[in-house]
């Protein structure tokens, strides 16, 4: 635990002045954040206040316009999604994004896709050349299932368990990877309180079982104030409060941002 | 009853990850390649090499272009193109001295080539657009081959494959070339069976299903895209040539004309996007529409109940086609595989009518 404290100043992730217009609108206005080794960061805000441009920024779907992104001192600034993945970054959707065609393993499986040789030669040959990557990719997948407790939907389609059980599966997914940093964009998005705190309680098991750095995308406040370290909280494109999760929430700028949509949307 | 999961367990992952984990289902399969290797013995020539032998190679056929279409969701209209590219490939390559089992192998990989410079093209665009691009490459293929004499050895010429040995065996007489059209169809069945259960057949499913998604976790979408048309193409290369050694034993540029695109997506259609056994039923099934509608539409002629003209009669089968591929898509989108595993399913929890999905 004390290394841990020592690297507690490593910067995982560096967001510097980071710009996103979408025609006319300006999603991002100059965001920076850094998030440290080890902490679960919060990025919190109203709804269209920019989270998810943010994640989509960083993950390489819409890459600044301005700005650098850092991961882990390199820049990933205008790396395709599929290149930002094998840095080790792992993320979900804030709509469940599984493959529906597949069964759920099949999903979990795919996690594992960056450490995996496909080719069509391999399958030709299966009994000689796939099969033993195929069990030993398997048993790494059954870990994870085992950890996020999904060994009874493990052979259902994904398409017919419920939406609290899918989101774990893309939690499931994403955690095959091995990621070194996971963002979740809003887990708890359409739960009810029982599965809120299962998913609270997967994540952080997964943190300290895997030792991750998580980025949480949430509207719950009790959530955020239950288990982020930091936070960042966003309002139309901009950064109004940073810092210790308690504090950052109860600014004023923040308790006015979220009253001010709340009557908006009255 | 004989079909029945209870009692199967499987204790390893090697057993679980069985192509066919029912004892009843191995049997059938089987039972299934003994008629299929025992057929001379017991088949009268005649439906040996005018019914079985291009019912196996359509079917490789059929297999090749389900990758593409039902696996990795890429429509290709121009799949007879990719076939007589390999068909002309290993033709030219035999005549030039090249064993015939490495001339396939040329033949797959110049399909292959070929399908992917169009493929790269149809790739920046998508659906409707992607279906144009691969009607231009049949097009621009079958004016090539037509138009160039080194291809085709000249505009109405008949090339005539030479004699060829596959494994130090003679490819001589009905037998050879049937075991010959066999081994191949089972080789792409055995393919397209492992490549659904191994990670290069989930990569393009997940591209297939959400390409961002595949993206998220690292796949690569376009070069899988390119891959499944290169691995698919390389197939129909393949079969195009096992097409016109053991079935035609001479190629033209009609044999593999648009309407043949058109058949071979019908089969994947009727058959079931992405499955194995409906390659085979829907190859099985487009074949025999044309013979059983022409001794229909014949009987009815010589009895005097309607008066078609021969060229009418041509293009019905294509007409037929057609209305089948809109009414499976309208009423049964997962094919004849769908009614099979329906009947499989009924068995399966029989005498109970629930089945799990
Ligand atoms: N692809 C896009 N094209 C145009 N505008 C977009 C696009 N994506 C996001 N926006 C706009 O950017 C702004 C920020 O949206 P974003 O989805 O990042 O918000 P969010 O904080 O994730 O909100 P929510 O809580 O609803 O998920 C919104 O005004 C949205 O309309
Ligand atoms: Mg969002």
């Amino acid at each position: 635990m004390s290394d841990q404290h020592a690297a507690a100043g490593e910067q995982v992730l560096v967001c510097d002045n980071v710009s996103r217009w979408f025609g006319g609108l300006q999603a991002l206005k100059s965001i920076s954040i850094s998030v440290r080794r080890g902490e679960i960061f919060g990025l919190v805000g109203p709804n269209g206040s920019g989270k998810t441009t943010l994640v989509n920024a960083v993950t390489g779907f819409y890459p600044p316009q301005e700005g650098d992104i850092r991961f882990l001192g390199t820049s990933i600034n205008r790396m395709k999604p599929h290149r930002v993945a094998m840095q080790g970054i792992a993320r979900t959707f804030q709509n469940v994004a599984l493959f529906r065609g597949m069964s759920v393993l099949e999903n979990i499986l795919l996690g594992r896709h960056i450490f995996m040789r496909p080719s069509a030669l391999a399958s030709l040959f299966y009994w000689w050349w796939a099969q033993k990557e195929e069990i030993a990719h398997r048993e790494k997948a059954e870990e994870i299932i085992d950890l996020l407790q999904l060994e009874s939907v493990r052979d259902e389609p994904v398409d017919v368990i419920p939406l609290g059980m899918q989101k774990r599966v893309e939690l499931a997914r994403a955690l095959c990877a091995e990621p070194k940093f996971l963002i979740l964009d809003e887990p708890m998005a359409g739960m009810n309180q029982e599965e809120k705190e299962y998913m609270v309680r997967f994540i952080l098991d997964a943190q300290e079982a895997l030792g991750l750095t998580v980025l949480l995308l949430e509207h719950h406040m009790d959530v955020v104030t239950a288990i982020c370290d930091r936070v960042v909280v966003l309002n139309n494109g901009e950064k109004i409060a940073e810092g210790p999760a308690r504090e950052a929430i109860n600014d004023p700028a923040v308790v006015a941002a979220y009253i001010g949509k709340r009557h908006d949307a009255a | 009853m004989f079909y029945r999961q209870s009692g199967v367990h499987h204790t390893r992952y090697q057993t679980a990850r069985r192509l066919w984990p029912l004892p009843t289902d191995q049997r059938i399969v089987w039972l299934l390649l003994a008629l299929a290797v025992a057929a001379p013995f017991y088949m009268s020539d005649l439906y040996l090499t005018s019914y079985m032998l291009p019912w196996l190679i359509w079917s490789a056929a059929a297999l090749s272009l389900t990758l593409l279409m039902g696996i990795a969701g890429q429509l290709h209209f121009g799949f007879a193109a990719v076939m007589a590219i390999g068909a002309y490939t290993s033709i030219h390559l035999t005549r030039a001295g090249v064993p015939f089992e490495l001339a396939l192998i040329g033949a797959g990989l110049m399909s292959a080539v070929i399908g992917c410079i169009f493929g790269a093209a149809a790739l920046r665009v998508k659906g409707l657009y992607l279906v144009m691009a691969t009607l231009a490459m049949q097009y621009l293929v079958d004016w090539t081959i037509i138009n160039v004499p080194a291809i085709s050895g000249g505009a109405q010429a008949t090339l005539s494959t030479p004699s060829v040995s596959l494994l130090f065996v003679p490819l001589r007489g009905d037998t050879a070339l049937y075991y010959g059209a066999l081994l191949w169809a089972v080789i792409v069945t055995l393919l397209v069976l492992n490549i659904k259960r191994t990670s290069f057949g989930r990569a393009l499913v997940a591209v297939r299903d959400k390409d961002f998604a595949a993206a998220v976790i690292g796949v690569n979408p376009f070069k899988y895209k390119l891959l499944a048309f290169f691995t698919s193409s390389f197939l129909g290369g393949v079969s195009g040539a096992v097409l016109a050694f053991c079935y035609y034993q001479a190629v033209t540029p009609e044999q593999f004309g648009f309407n043949v695109s058109i058949q071979l997506v019908a089969m994947v259609l009727v058959g079931g996007l992405g499955s194995v056994i409906g390659a085979f039923l829907g190859a099985g099934f487009v074949l025999l529409v044309p013979i059983i509608l022409t001794n229909v539409v014949a009987y009815a002629a010589v009895a005097g109940w309607l008066t078609v003209s021969s060229n009418l009669l041509a293009h019905i089968p294509l007409m037929v086609y057609g209305g089948l591929i809109i009414g499976f898509i309208l009423f049964e989108p997962l094919g004849l595989a769908k009614i099979y595993d329906n009947i499989r399913k009924y068995f399966l929890v029989w005498p109970f009518r629930h089945t799990q999905s």
